[in-house]
């Protein structure tokens, strides 16, 4: 397939609770692809590879279309690391499922938010992002946390939702269900099944 | 409604000098009669409902001499400090940011529905944090303002509960104070939304933040004396 051209606009991405984004503007030109957590050790612990598959998909997705991605992953500060964090080094490392394009952008953070203290922000607005297209782990963590302060940001967010898991399937639901209120107070939320149709000539 | 745990002061005895009082968007727009919300056509009722609480709370901090932080949502009269995606939003959910409403103009600075209601006036000394965002530390002075006393715990009330609540807690987390929410003291629109906020701020056994009432919260700061 051949990427559209840059400026070009996809077709919205039917999503909750408007069609995504809100100006119907997005193209590789502008939006980014934000994966957030896909490392082992959460796969592991929220029993994610659903997810993790979907998020694999999406990934190959945007990087057919030339769609920016970037990676962010935990990596506590030695001086961070409560006695529960302490994990063997390999199920710090990418999920197994999950290969990067060579031309991924890759993000560190200490904490559950990938903007704080991070050259994230300002590594998206040079490159001219607008839209965020958002999935990882979990759902009501990082995930979350990282669309909210995105959002504060200004960015148009969109989560898919089969591509991420939460630390229950209930609070996943939950966290989903208060970022579509009040017209989508922190974005909109979309199948990968929704993204693809979108990027898909008609 | 229940509360879910009563686990705090959770690490260590609290420190009152060293713990801030911070009230959340009690604003008309939010929770009085004739605001946005109440335009909207949604139910103010149990944003309404959490004044006398936060008023109980509020009166133990000044008691007790804590610092008291009050926060409002706004944008500039000129709306250059508002996201585009977010004025759209609001103006398609039926009444937009900025536009003219019961109230003035929806959530703009200085307009009747952006004061804070007559309630929970701030007194002359209490920090006033003016925020564009749902999260109290985005482009605000409030972490430079807490570091400054030395503070370190955050004791979050206010509304609602599952959106600048929320990311108030999880950006305080993220920077480093130990955040525990009055469950009694916060609200949302939708009751479920509320439930699901204080269910998710259980994940990986209150990570983000902890939930206590203002009863323990009374007894806290009164120095283990009788609660209200």
């Amino acid at each position: 397939m051949v990427p559209p051209e840059p400026g070009l606009s996809y077709k919205s991405v039917a999503a909750n609770p408007y069609a995504w984004p809100f100006d119907g503007q997005w193209s590789s030109a502008d939006t980014a692809l934000l994966l957030l957590g896909l490392q082992q050790c959460a796969v592991d612990a929220l029993q994610a590879r659903e997810a993790v598959l979907a998020a694999r998909d999406l990934l190959l997705l945007a990087h057919e279309h030339g769609i920016a991605i970037y990676v962010a992953r935990r990596e506590a500060r030695p001086e961070k690391l409560a006695s529960d964090d302490h994990v063997a080094p390999a199920a710090w490392q990418w999920a197994r499922d999950i290969a990067l394009p060579e031309d991924a952008h890759i993000i560190t953070h200490a904490g559950d938010n990938a903007f704080y203290q991070t050259g994230l922000e300002n590594s998206l607005r040079s490159a001219g992002i607008r839209n965020l297209l958002i999935a990882g782990l979990p759902t009501d963590g990082l995930v979350h946390a990282t669309q909210r302060t995105a959002n504060d940001m200004g960015f148009e967010c969109l989560a898919i939702a089969d591509a991420c898991a939460g630390t229950t399937p209930a609070r996943h639901a939950a966290q989903l269900r208060i970022t579509t209120f009040g017209n989508g107070l922190f974005g909109a939320v979309a199948d990968l099944a929704a993204v693809r149709a979108a990027l898909t000539p008609s | 409604m229940a509360v879910l745990t009563s686990s705090w002061p959770s690490l260590r005895p609290l420190d009152i000098r060293r713990t801030a009082l911070v009230i959340i968007d009690m604003q008309v727009d939010f929770c009085a009669p004739g605001g946005w919300v109440d335009q909207l056509g949604e139910d103010v009722s149990n944003t309404r409902a959490v004044i006398g609480p936060i008023s109980e709370a509020l009166a133990a901090a000044r008691a007790a001499g804590m610092v008291v932080v009050h926060t409002r949502e706004g944008h500039k009269a000129d709306l250059a400090d508002l996201p585009l995606n977010k004025q759209w939003r609001t103006r398609a959910h039926g009444l937009g940011i900025g536009d003219m409403g019961a109230s003035g103009r929806i959530l703009v600075q200085g307009e009747p529905g952006w004061q804070i209601i007559p309630e929970l006036t701030p007194l002359p000394g209490e920090i006033v944090i003016d925020k564009p965002g749902k999260s109290s530390f985005h482009a605000t002075d409030l972490e430079d303002q807490l570091r400054a006393l030395e503070i370190t715990c955050l004791v979050v009330t206010g509304v609602t509960s599952d959106c600048c609540v929320q990311s108030t807690i999880r950006d305080g987390f993220e920077r480093g104070f130990e955040c525990v929410l009055l469950a009694d003291c916060t609200a949302a629109v939708e009751t479920d939304n509320h439930l699901a906020t204080l269910d998710i701020l259980s994940a990986f056994g209150g990570r983000w933040g902890k939930i206590s009432d203002r009863f323990a919260f009374q007894q806290a700061v009164s120095g283990g004396g009788k609660g209200a």
